[in-house]
């Protein structure tokens, strides 16, 4: 199964590669979104697949970090460390919501970051000096690296299926290490993991700083992508729909967000016709996996493939 | 002799009911002591306010003379306590070999060393080792959730001696188990506390295990010692009888 | 002096109003372990109901009496049923989840299927302002507290002084010992679930003639809600009263003292702050630790 897993991630990345030479404009920027909300996506897999817990502030974060690139690319910074910096902010602002809120029992996270996100939004609005309010930040420009530059659409989609690339290797490498391991003990068997010594507290909230700093750096593609940023975009529905995302993908799989973010940017499109319900489909969707599948596409994928392919080694009593 | 555990007046209640009361012990080093008594009586409260599973309403916990009542299981385990369980043993999505590291891996370096170190904290020739003591090298890189129950429970045991212990306390660790197996659990047992020289502390039913296994024996009835002594004089002894017969 | 009168009164007010909410949400989390999510989108619903009867020809009282009713069918029964007990063998993380696709699903099918725009809600008693000790306040936030206080204390009774509220209080503390004492725990879980669905109604008529029945009306409902109940304690019903009221009035005050462009933002302090300081909330207990 393992080759199979391979072949189509092969597949995939060729697919990734050539596909916007034979899609038109829009085409074009429907991809670059889905892989920066891919990377979003991958920081909540890893708070809500690999630690358990509920973030409803992922799409505030994604907002600190937007705002953060658009604040600090015109007056002179370079991207590379309006990019960092963004990630740098949501990792302390994640590590500082988190340290109390998981104290406790009682899913807190879940009610900490939505108070949080509300609160992010409120401040976004109202403090037009620094953000502009409600009339956002206009003209965010794309960024340029020794003289390539990312204003055309092809070349920003490069530049962000590149960060995706990295992104994506360096969480893999992660979850490779003992980190990895001591998540998954996390997840499965938090009792038992204690009982190692595990400190599941600091691992949960290191799990949440770093999924967070993931949204922020989304947030930093985000704002030259759209190139218009307005406080609007990064409410509580961000935050929902990458949720959603994750779940619908598969949490708790390396490859999830991928899935879920696609499915997230091509509903919309196919569901043209009935403008205002897919949200409503979408959420009736999740509704009903929750109640079958829990474990999503990839998870569905598993379980069939378990089903029919032939039957691996078994432990001998 | 020193020792390595010790309990003082350890009280415990749930609301109206007194489930631990005023039960005070030692544990020496290199003894395994056996912890029996009928259902209800207090033997696993007494062993989660131990191991800080519930935080008791009195009394005190030492290990080593260093007081630990009410800490965090995972600071007591880097102190050198371990345990094993009752249910819920092993972590079934990852290897046998990967429980094994992982028991041990978090008492080496720190957060950051295991995140830029190596993929087996440094681990895989000791849990190859640990593997081999337990016979189970066959299904080294089996999911732990295909083991079978007597299997998962000597991976159990193993995952607790990874860490290199002070302390083990095995929960019921004779439950369920076959009679096959169960022999060759305790023959591992007491091969491990001979080369370790390790200290047990075993809650159990099963009479046969523990009085094979066990170099001392603490009955508990309703909260209390109510006996203490060899094996072979606490089975004798009226008071036991009348306490496992009358309920 | 007056005016803070007023303003305590109407504080009042809405704090029984989210104490109601509070309330029902702790009872439905003590006895099934079950986060919900959609509680907000919960008392955003029947003001709805309410208005399609209302549409349909009915008057004013026998809506609010057929919105009580279709509320325990759907958000009671059928909650239950169809979304609360499918899940719960996966876990609380699964539910949570799907409470919160179901609090998405209740606010976009509202906006398409009535309207995305305000609607007015006819009120309980005409507006008019009556003076009480030199200070003019309002009969509609006396009328809410009517209502609210006499539900709280007719929920007291039953929980307290009815053998079927001991047992379903018996469930919330521990449902393994209730289960061996004979108490018939999963009829008592739907019950909560069913009071939640009244507790929830009634709240929406008393509301929605000040906020007017909007679609998102959920989104500040719920949070208050989560908040009140942490604040109060979050394994204690007489915790969600209390900080049901003391968010009610603290956001009032507030209003009236703060800039309005952070109006919202007060509670969310008061959340964090809760948090930080004092996680098990004013009359909560510090739970024993599993983990």
């Amino acid at each position: 199964m393992k080759w199979l897993a391979a072949g189509a991630a092969a597949a995939a990345a060729i697919f990734a590669l050539i596909a916007p030479l034979l899609l038109k404009p829009f085409g074009i920027y429907l991809i670059s979104m889905w892989a920066v909300l891919t990377i979003a996506a991958l920081g909540l897999n890893l708070t809500l697949g690999y630690a358990g817990q509920v973030s409803l502030a992922q799409g505030a974060f994604v907002g600190i970090g937007a705002y953060t690139v658009a604040l600090l690319t015109p007056v002179g910074c370079p991207f590379a460390l309006a990019f960092l910096a963004a990630g740098a902010l949501c990792f302390a602002v994640g590590w500082v919501l988190g340290y109390p809120a998981l104290r406790v029992q009682h899913h807190y996270l879940a009610f900490v970051t939505l108070a949080f996100s509300t609160l992010v939004f409120l401040v976004l609005r109202n403090e037009e000096w620094l953000t502009g309010g409600i009339y956002g930040i206009n003209g965010v420009a794309r960024p340029s690296f020794f003289g390539w530059s990312t204003f055309k659409a092809l070349n920003f989609y490069y530049f962000s299926l590149g960060m995706l690339a990295v992104l994506a290797a360096a969480t893999w490498w992660m979850l490779r290490s003992p980190w990895g391991r001591a998540f998954v003990a996390l997840r499965e068997n938090p009792v038992r993991a204690l009982s190692l010594g595990l400190d599941t507290r600091r691992y949960t909230l290191m799990a949440f700083a770093i999924g967070s700093s993931l949204g922020g750096m989304a947030g930093a593609l985000y704002a030259p992508l759209v190139q218009f940023i307005e406080p609007v975009s990064f409410t509580l529905g961000l935050s929902f729909n990458l949720l959603l995302m994750v779940i619908v993908g598969g949490s708790g799989y390396f490859f999830g967000p991928f899935v879920g973010a696609l499915i997230a940017v091509l509903l919309p499109e196919w569901m043209r016709v009935a403008q205002g319900y897919y949200l409503i489909v979408y959420a009736m969707l999740v509704m009903v996996m929750m109640a079958f599948c829990p474990s999503g596409i990839l998870g569905l994928l598993e379980r069939a493939l378990k089903a029919f392919a032939p039957r691996g080694k078994e432990a001998a009593p | 002799m020193s020792a390595v555990l010790q309990v003082s007046n350890l009280r415990k209640s749930f609301g109206g009911i007194t489930a631990v009361d005023g039960v005070s012990f030692e544990v020496r080093e290199g003894e395994i002591l056996g912890i029996i008594g009928p259902n209800g009586s207090g033997k696993s409260t007494l062993f989660n306010c131990v191991l800080g599973q519930l935080s008791p309403n009195g009394g005190e916990v030492r290990v080593d003379g260093k007081p630990t009542t009410g800490m965090r299981p995972c600071d007591l385990n880097r102190l050198g306590v371990s345990r094993t369980f009752q249910l819920l043993q092993v972590f079934p999505q990852l290897s046998v070999r990967d429980n094994l590291i992982l028991a041990g891996q978090e008492h080496r370096g720190t957060m950051l060393s295991r995140l830029i170190g190596r993929a087996d904290a440094g681990l895989g020739d000791a849990a190859d080792q640990m593997i081999a003591f337990f016979r189970l090298s066959h299904l080294s890189s089996a999911p732990a959730g295909l083991l079978s129950y007597g299997q998962q429970k000597l991976l159990d045991a193993a995952m607790a001696f990874m860490a290199g212990p002070r302390l083990v306390l095995l929960d019921e660790p004779a439950g369920g188990v076959n009679l096959t197996m169960l022999g060759h659990l305790r023959e591992r047992l007491q091969a491990y506390h001979a080369e370790r020289k390790a200290t047990f502390v075993v809650i159990e039913h099963q009479m046969e295990f523990v009085m094979a296994l066990c170099t001392r024996v603490l009955v508990l009835a309703e909260g209390r010692i109510i006996a203490e002594g060899a094996p072979r004089d606490i089975a004798r002894n009226p008071a036991v009888i009348e306490a496992y017969l009358g309920h | 002096m007056a005016s803070f009168f007023q303003l305590l009164v109407s504080g009042l007010a809405t704090g029984a109003i989210y104490a109601l909410i509070a309330v029902g949400f702790t009872l439905v989390w003590q006895t099934s372990q079950t986060i919900n999510f959609a509680q907000g989108e919960f008392v955003m619903l029947p003001a709805f109901f309410v208005l399609a009867a209302m549409n349909a020809g009915a008057p004013f009282w026998l809506a609010a009496a057929i919105s009580i009713v279709v509320s325990i069918a759907v958000l009671g029964v059928l909650f239950k049923l169809a979304v609360v007990d499918p899940m719960l063998k996966y876990g609380v993380l699964p539910l949570v989840i799907s409470t919160i696709a179901l609090s998405l699903l209740l606010k976009e099918g509202a906006k398409e299927f009535y309207s995305s725009q305000a609607q007015p809600f006819p009120a309980l008693v005409p507006a008019a302002d009556i003076d009480i000790l030199g200070a003019v306040v309002s009969t509609q936030s006396l009328a809410v507290l009517a209502v609210a206080i006499v539900t709280v204390v007719a929920l007291n009774l039953l929980l307290n002084r009815t053998r079927l509220g001991r047992q379903m209080q018996a469930t919330a503390q521990n449902s393994t010992l209730a289960r061996i004492l004979g108490i018939p725990v999963e009829r008592m879980v739907l019950y909560t679930f069913l009071i939640n669905a009244v507790l929830v109604a009634i709240a929406s008529i008393l509301i929605s003639p000040i906020y007017l029945a909007k679609f998102n009306n959920g989104d500040t409902l719920g949070l208050a809600a989560f908040i009140a109940a942490i604040i109060g304690g979050f394994n204690q019903v007489r915790g969600a009263i209390l900080g049901g009221v003391i968010l009610g009035v603290l956001d009032n005050l507030s209003a009236a003292y703060i800039s309005s462009q952070y109006r919202g933002a007060f509670p969310l302090v008061i959340l964090i702050a809760v948090i930080l300081l004092r996680p098990q909330g004013l009359l909560g207990r510090v739970e024993e630790r599993t983990i």
